[in-house]
Order: structure tokens, then sequence, then C-alpha cells
């Protein structure tokens, strides 16, 4: 086990720059995510630490030491791909033994049939058996050891890679969206269980994927990448609730967070839809900016309001409901977190007025950056930090 | 590139090799007599004036010629005419070697008529094996009938049969039907083309039904399917398929040797070349490599300019 | 409220069995053809030549006498086709491997390659498209002995350093082998001939067969430790080929068992000095066609028949039983 260490590294593909100087501490034990969308240069950067790409520039560590000059099959990693990349042609058990072959019998001893005469082999061979059938108990695959992958089904198959992944000790764990071939039921299991496993052998992952929700529930830090830079990197909550920019509070949340426009007036008050809020900057430049507010963070309310507007759809999950409220003079519409009991208030067409807390509202400046030094005008005039 | 250079380095040694009798033959069908016994002359030979004797020779002037030429000749001697004759056949069958060996190919043998020999017999054997093979593969694969498995199973059968192996008895009946030596011997054993039902009926498979229906709702009957429904659909499998069939029987030498034996009008440019071989003495390199030229272009020509589709159709087998 | 039940049950049904019928009918008159052709190409000289084997039959003849399996006795006894045999298997065994490895090798290699990939697959399959009687008569010129640009090539070397190899010291103290006039030499300039033509169209399999090697296996490789490349090709390449290698290798052996354009065009009569390249085929045009022995001729037929469907058989089991990873 180790921690990573990732400095300033910047990849470009012809003309593209897929990574633009990404920087990032991964302590020993932990489990950090890479999120973003595609093309984000989530994936590249993964197989940068992997050696499967080599970065433009900048370094990386695994345990303090740089890894520049070693190629993928010395680093002492493990990997699980997205297609799961297993070898057609071996069965199972097979499978799940070929890290430990290639690395503790040489090439004669790898041999069919000579191989198995050489001094050694059978002693290793052996002790190959036991470790393969330990990775098979703990993910309960022990009864496939004989099947072709080709016999499997997919989530049979990703229990195979991992078991492979995991059959040896490397200094950390790489793992390439490996949910994303499997059905949205089998994912949420999968989702849980690799979480455990994380628990289990207390060691160094890091996970990509596309999903949000993945990344939210697994992770200890989650890691926006976009446009090739890592936005902000942080544990679930914080990213949640504290994003750094508007892009990352776009990213993280379903349903999405509602954007609305902002005016900073000169005196550094906040002014939506032309009313001032009991809201202002102490500092910064003035004009436009925006407010974030999660679903959560709206509620209805009778009486005046700078957000009136019609409900037009709603959704209700059983527990939780969502509600679309179409805003005059709002190019989006807005979406409002309710309880099911309140859904006589709101059927289709009603007119509505939302109101929200101002703290936690979440306030970012014309270029997206977050806004956090405010001050509150009603009440004690306090600073949200 | 840099790190690659070894590699470079082995398929240029490969290239040399492979192209070597390309080169060779092509540059013999440039050259002099004299160069290519002496092996000069680079690719194109230098292509100076050279005389051919043959030419020469038929000239030779007899007694009436020289009668003939008397009156424009005044006052010489019969035997100055018969040298001012001679110095004229030589300057009229002095040519550029390039001249000389390609009219030489297509004047010592017929190697026009071997041509369209070539193309009758390549285009009657396709356009046969698509008339017989489409029908069939179009019932094997879309209609449902008490034998179909029978037929299929024919069908992958034959396949282990390669026509080349059972010439001895297929050359016994055409004989015995007094069939050799006629455009027939060198079609009817290539008519039936197991491979083409197999690749064909495999093609259908994945045209959806609903394709085949509709047809039926808009009246057509099975025959006219085949033709009008199925036939444009298979377009790019047939000329892969084409391809595949025109490389082989244009290139095929086992055969025709068989069946056609000394009626040059019959002879396809294999065959012709082969004769060209059989008779000629070594002067006879330059127009013979001149014919092997010839037959060889159409097909280079053809594969340069559409590469990708001939190696699809070339490697159809690899479809199986 | 019965005659409404009959029309609607009873029309449907109908038309369903006459559909059937008229679909029965049109398959088989869209099959006949070719069913015909089927039995009379390649059905019935299949068992006119089994018949033939037992008989000595000759064309012209009136009659011919049942002779039992005289035919095959002779094949298995007479000097002649063990030479034939011989000169088969000789040609055989060495094409396939040779043909096939350097497929394989060329495809590698141009595989890994960006730039003239194209150029170099071009250049290899020229062979594949080209007449090979046109082909076989350029090489003969080629190895012609004394004015041939091989022999001459290997003059040249005279008095170089490379006449430390011994082949080449000895041709330049005596003479270059005479090559297709050398019974020592001539069945190798068959097999190399064979080779140079047969490689390009399984370097062009080998080409189709690599684009199907999921690119993530290799990754997933790199990562388990296989460094070497010798390591991935075993653990990725090798197995992924598997499909394409049986096919590759039993299309090689049809074709080299049918060899005979070259040897018809080298040595029109006999098969080459001593007979040291009198194979099947040739075996076959000479002794039934040329010699009118057809029931020798026949016998040849279902011997080279029988091996050729043997290899075929292999194949298809092969393919069903061990290549299907599934």
């Amino acid at each position: 086990m180790a921690g990573l260490s990732i400095e300033n590294v910047t990849k470009r593909f012809g003309e593209t720059e897929v990574l633009k100087g990404v920087s990032l501490d991964i302590a020993d034990g932990e489990f950090v995510s890479l999120v973003g969308p595609s093309g984000c240069g989530k994936s590249t950067l993964l197989r940068i630490i992997a050696g499967l790409e080599t970065q433009g520039a900048g370094s990386v560590r695994i345990g303090g030491t740089p890894v520049e000059d070693q190629r993928a099959a010395d680093r002492n990693l493990s990997m699980v791909f997205q297609s799961y990349a297993l070898y057609p042609h071996l069965t199972v058990g097979e499978n799940i033994a070929v890290p430990l072959r290639m690395r503790r019998l040489n090439g004669v001893q790898r041999l069919p049939l000579v191989g198995g005469l050489m001094p050694g082999t059978r002693a290793v061979a052996r002790e190959i058996g036991q470790h393969v059938a330990d990775a098979a108990t703990m993910l309960e695959i022990g009864h496939l050891l004989d099947r072709k992958p080709g016999q499997l089904s997919g989530g049979q198959r990703q229990r195979v890679a991992l078991g492979r992944a995991l059959v040896r000790d490397p200094a950390a764990f790489l793992l390439d969206e490996p949910l994303s071939n499997l059905d949205a039921k089998l994912r949420v299991q999968t989702r849980a269980e690799i979480a455990q496993l994380h628990r289990r052998l207390a060691a160094t992952f890091v996970y990509v994927t596309h999903d949000q929700v993945e990344a939210m529930t697994m992770s200890d830090r989650i890691a926006v990448m976009m446009g090739g830079r890592i936005l902000q990197c942080a544990p679930p909550d914080v990213v949640y609730e504290d994003p750094d920019r508007i892009e990352v509070a776009e990213f993280i949340g379903s349903p999405k967070i509602n954007i609305l426009p902002l005016e900073i007036l000169p005196d550094g008050r906040l002014s939506l839809q032309d009313r001032a809020l009991d809201l202002a900057v102490v500092e910064g430049a003035r004009g436009v900016a925006s407010l974030g507010l999660r679903p959560e963070a709206l509620r209805l309310k009778s009486g005046d309001s700078p957000l009136r507007g019609r409900v037009v759809h709603s959704e209700n999950l059983g527990s939780e409901m969502f509600v679309q409220i179409d805003v005059a003079d709002l190019q989006e519409r807005i979406t409002l977190r309710a309880t099911p009991e309140q859904r006589g208030a709101l059927a289709l067409g009603t007119p509505v007025a939302l109101d929200f807390d101002l703290h936690k509202a979440l306030i970012f400046d014309a270029d997206g950056a977050r806004i956090r030094r405010l001050r509150h005008l009603n009440a004690a005039a306090s600073e949200v930090a | 590139m840099t790190r690659d250079w070894w590699k470079h380095l082995i398929l240029i040694l490969g290239v040399i090799i492979v192209i070597a009798p390309f080169y060779m033959m092509v540059s013999y069908s440039f050259k002099s007599p004299g160069e290519i016994d002496r092996g000069e002359g680079g690719f194109f030979g230098r292509q100076e004036l050279m005389v051919d004797e043959r030419c020469v020779k038929l000239r030779d002037p007899d007694r009436d010629d020289i009668a003939v030429a008397a009156g424009r000749f005044p006052g010489h001697s019969d035997s100055d005419i018969r040298d001012a004759l001679l110095a004229e056949a030589q300057s009229d069958c002095s040519m550029r070697p390039v001249i000389f060996n390609y009219t030489k190919a297509f004047t010592e043998a017929p190697l026009l008529r071997y041509l369209l020999n070539g193309v009758i017999v390549t285009a009657s054997i396709f356009f046969i094996q698509v008339i017989v093979a489409l029908p069939a593969a179009y019932a094997l694969a879309k209609l449902k009938f008490w034998g179909r498995e029978a037929v299929f199973s024919l069908v992958l059968f034959c396949l282990l049969i390669p026509v080349h192996a059972i010439a001895l008895p297929l050359y016994i009946m055409l004989a015995k039907l007094g069939l050799t030596n006629t455009y027939a011997a060198l079609v009817v054993p290539w008519t039936i083309s197991v491979f083409g039902i197999f690749l064909m009926r495999q093609f259908f498979m994945t045209v959806p039904d609903d394709l085949i229906d509709a047809a039926r709702m808009d009246g057509m009957g099975e025959f006219t399917i085949v033709w009008r429904v199925m036939l444009p659909t298979a377009v790019p499998a047939l000329l892969a398929f084409a391809i595949f069939s025109i490389v082989a029987h244009w290139n095929d030498y086992f055969w025709p040797r068989i069946v056609v034996t000394g009626n040059r009008d019959l002879f396809t440019p294999p065959l012709g070349l082969r004769e060209f071989k059989g008779d000629g003495d070594g002067s006879f390199f330059g127009p013979m490599m001149a014919t092997a030229t010839v037959i060889v272009t159409p097909l280079i020509v053809a594969f340069l300019l559409a590469q990708k589709r001939f190696i699809e159709g070339i490697t159809l087998n690899g479809m199986k | 409220m019965a005659v409404i039940d009959v029309s609607m049950t009873d029309a449907p049904r109908e038309t369903t069995v006459a559909r059937a019928t008229q679909e029965r009918r049109a398959a088989w008159a869209l099959t006949a053809p070719a069913l015909i052709l089927m039995v009379i190409v390649l059905l019935a000289p299949v068992i006119i030549a089994g018949l033939l084997s037992f008989t000595n039959y000759s064309l012209g003849n009136s009659g011919f006498d049942w002779v039992g399996a005289d035919n095959y006795e002779k094949l298995f006894t007479r000097s002649t086709y063990e030479k034939m045999f011989i000169a088969t298997l000789t040609y055989v065994v060495t094409v396939v491997p040779l043909s096939v490895g350097l497929g394989l090798g060329a495809a590698l290699l141009i595989n890994t390659l960006g730039r003239f990939r194209e150029i170099y697959k071009t250049i290899y399959f020229l062979p594949v498209m080209a007449t090979l009687l046109a082909m076989a008569i350029a090489w003969e010129f080629m190895l012609h002995p004394s004015i041939g640009m091989i022999n001459r090539t290997l003059e040249a070397t005279c008095g170089t350093p490379f006449e430390v190899v011994p082949f080449i010291a000895n041709g330049c103290a005596d003479r270059f082998p005479l090559w297709l006039g050398d019974k020592r030499y001539a069945i190798w300039v068959i097999c190399f001939i064979g080779i140079w033509q047969g490689f390009g169209f399984n370097m062009v399999l080998y080409l189709a067969g690599l684009t199907s090697v999921h690119r993530e296996l290799y990754h997933a490789a790199e990562m388990d430790g296989a460094k070497s490349a010798w390591d991935r090709f075993r653990l990725v390449t090798w197995p992924a080929l598997g499909p394409t290698t049986v096919f590759v290798v039993t299309i090689s052996c049809i074709r080299a068992f049918q060899v005979f354009d070259t040897i018809e065009a080298f040595w029109p009569q006999g098969g080459g000095p001593n007979k040291s390249t009198y194979v099947m085929m040739f075996a076959i045009f000479e002794k039934g066609i040329q010699q009118n022995l057809i029931g020798i001729g026949s016998a040849i037929t279902m011997l080279f028949l029988a091996f050729v469907m043997f290899l075929t058989l292999i194949q298809r089991w092969l393919v069903e039983r061990k290549v299907h990873y599934k």
C-alpha cells in the first residue's frame, strides 16, 4: 500500500490539450474518485498513473518514489478496465492467476509442459493457486473458476476483473469506470461491495467515473475534473454543499442545482429579478453574478416573492417530490424539492411563490468562481464563511 | 520512424524479393535481346534502334523483287539493287526494342484473341455462378421447405470438394460428351459455386424478413423478389464475390490446360503465354515478357485502383 | 353464427396451406439449378473417379476390366509414386509453415507501423493477384543459370567479404547452382515460389484478425506484468488469432496440395529433374490426361480428395471446438 502524488501533469494528443497541469495527492488507504463529463481527461490521468500513457510534463510518485522511468508492469499497480479486458482463452481461475504467474514465474517456467518440469515451478504454482482461491472466495466466484469469460454474465465478468486486480498486493488499485457496463440494479449492489472491499483491504483506490452518484457514495474524496483540470478535490459533502465553482455545483447533485441570474448593485447588495436581497458582497466586482440554489434550499411561500411562477411538471418519487416551476423572465425552470404531502398545493398549473434560505444560497461571480465573503444585512449582519 | 528502422529494414528486404520478378518482367519487356543477354541497360534499356532479323529475312529480295525494283534504280547492277533493297529492309525492320517487343507480343500470337477469350470465360463463369447461386441462396436463407436442411448439408459437403481435384473425371465426362475444346468446357465446371451459395446465404440471413414480407404484400412472386429485392441488397457482397471469382479464373491455368488442346482460338491468356514459351527461342525473351506483362497488368491495375475491395474479395474465404 | 365461424377459421388456414405449398414449390424451383449442377459437376465426378480407380479404363477404349485395388497397390509400391508423395509432402510441409509464419510476421510488423503500412500491404499482396503462370516464367528467367538475375547477383559478390559464406565461396570457385536443372534445388525453388506467392494472402488475413484484438487486453497484460513483447504475444495476440490461424493453415494446406502451374511451366514433361517435383496434381495431369491411364489417375484423385477433405474436416472441428472461447 502506498499513497500517490501527482504534480503538474500535462498531456496533449496532437492539437488538443487533454490535461492542463493536474496536481493531486492521494493518501495511503484513501478512496479518491476522479469524476467529470466525458472528455474531461479523467481516464487519461488514470492511465498516466498506471503507466499506460506518458505525461507531457509533471511527475507521478507512488509511495514517494518517482515512477517516470518505470513502465506499467513495474509500477506495482492493479487496474480494473471498463471492458474488464479478460483473456478470452483462459478460464476464470487462469485469468486471476495471470498477474502472479507473470511476476513469480520466469519465462521458461511459464512454458506449457516444459515449465512444469523446472525446479520450483510446482511450489510456486501451488502458492498461486491458493491466492486465486482466496480472491475467488472473497468475491464469491469460487464456483466459476473453470469457466471461460464468454460463459459469464456481465456482473460475473466484473467480479473476475476485480479478482484479477486484488489477487496480489499492489501499491494501489486503479478502477476505470468498472460499473458502466452493468445494469442499474447490479450497479447499485456492486457499488456497495466495492466500498466494502475498500474498507476491508484498507488499500489506496483511484476510481474513475462519469457518474456523480457513484463518486458521492463510495469516495473519501472526489476530484471533479473538467476541461483537463481538477476544479475541486474534497470530501463528497463538501463538494456538494460548498462547491468552489459553478461548474462543480452544476455537475454534482441530482436533480441539478438551480442557477439564477443575479446582479451585484454598486453598493454590493445582491439583486434577484430586480429585487434587492438582504445579502451583500464584501468586495470584488459589481455587475452580473449567479445564484445557486439546491432544490432542497427552496420552499413554498405564501405572499410576495421575487420568484413566482406556475407548476409545469412534477415527479413524485414516493419519499420526496421534485416539482418544476416555470418562473416568468427566467429561461430555465426551477426545480423544487417538496414532500409528497404537499402535492395538493402543487397541482399542474398552480401558481406558486418561492422563498429560500439565504444561508444556503451559493453566490458565484461572473467567471463562475464562488463568492464566499458575504454580509447578511438583516438580523445580525454576519458573514458567511 | 527512427525507432522502427529495423522493422523497415526487414520489410524493405521483403519488398525487394516480392518485387524482383515483377521488376524483371517489365524491364525485360523493354529491352533488346542483346541487352537481356548481357544484362545491361538498367530498367528501361537504352532503347537503341535494333534490327529485327526475322523481318529482314522475310524481305530477303529474290529475282522478281529485284526485277520490280529495277525501275527505281536505273543503271544499277542486280547485286547493287539487291544491296539497296536489303538496306531498305534493314531500315524498315529496325525499331525501338520496346516497340519491337510489344508488337511481337501481339503479332506472333493472337494475344488479343487470348485476352478476349479470357474476358468471355471469366465473365460467363461469373454471371452463370450468380444466376445459379443467388436463387438457391435465397431459398436456403429465407424460405421454409421440407428438405432445406438436406440441401444445405449437401452444400456444406460440396464445399469440401475442390474442382481442381476432380479435374480428371470432369475431363472424362466432357470428353465423352465431345465437349473438349469448346468454351463450354472452359466454363461448365465452374458454373456451380457452392462457396457462392454459402456466402450469399450467410448474407441473406442478415436481411430482415420484413423486407421480403413487404415485397410479398406488394404482390411480388418469389422469383421477382430474388432479382428485384435481394439482388440490389446483395450488391456489396456480390462485388466482393465478383473479384474473388474473376481473379481466380483469369489466372487459372490448370483447367484450361486440360480441356483445351491445340485450338488457339480458345486459348485463355495463361495458355497463350505458355505456348509462346513453348515455341520461343532465347531471342524471344523480350516479346514473351511483354506478353506476360500484358496478361498480368489488367488485374494489377484494377487491384491498385481498388485495393480495399480486392483484398476483401480475395480473402472472402475468411468470412466463413 | 356457425357459418361465420367456419369462414373465419378455415379461410386463413386454407390460404396458409396454399401459401406453404406455393413457398415449397418456389423453393424447389429456385434451388433446382444449383442442385442439379452440384450433383453433375461435383458429386458425380467423385463417384466416377471412385469407380474408375478400380478399373483399367482408357479414353477411346470401348470396354474396361475391373482390376480391384491394383491401382492403389501401385500407388503405394512403385517408386514413381513414392517420389510423388515425397515431393507433395515436402512441398506442403515446407510451404505451409513458412508462408503462414512469414504472413504472421509481416502482419505483426506492419501492424505496429504508423506510416507506410498500406504500401507494404499492397506490395506484399501483388503476387496473390498476379497470374502465377506468368510469374513462374519471370522466375524462370531470374533463375536462369547464366543470364538470370540471381546468379548474376551472386557472381557480383565474388571477391567481396560475402565470400566467407561457404555457399558463395563454392559458387565462385566452381559455378553457382543450376537451380531448376538441379535435383537438389528444384523442389526448394518450387517451395520458395509457393511461399513468395502465398504469404501476402496470409498476411492480409492476419491483419484482419489483428484488428479484432481488443486494445484494452494489451493494457491489461501490461498491468499484469507481461513486460516483454513475447509475453504479450503469448498472452493476448496469439490466442486472439487462433481462429485466423486455423483458417489460414487449412487454406494454405489446400492450396499447397494443388500446386501445379509452376511445375508444369518449368518442366512440361516428367516433373522435374529426377522427378523431384512430381507433385500429385502433376501426376493426375500426366497419368490421367497425357498418358490416358485413367485408372491410376483416378486413384490419385481419390487419395487427393481424401487428404483435402480430411484437412477441411479437421479445420471445421477445430473452429467449432477449440477456438470458440464460449
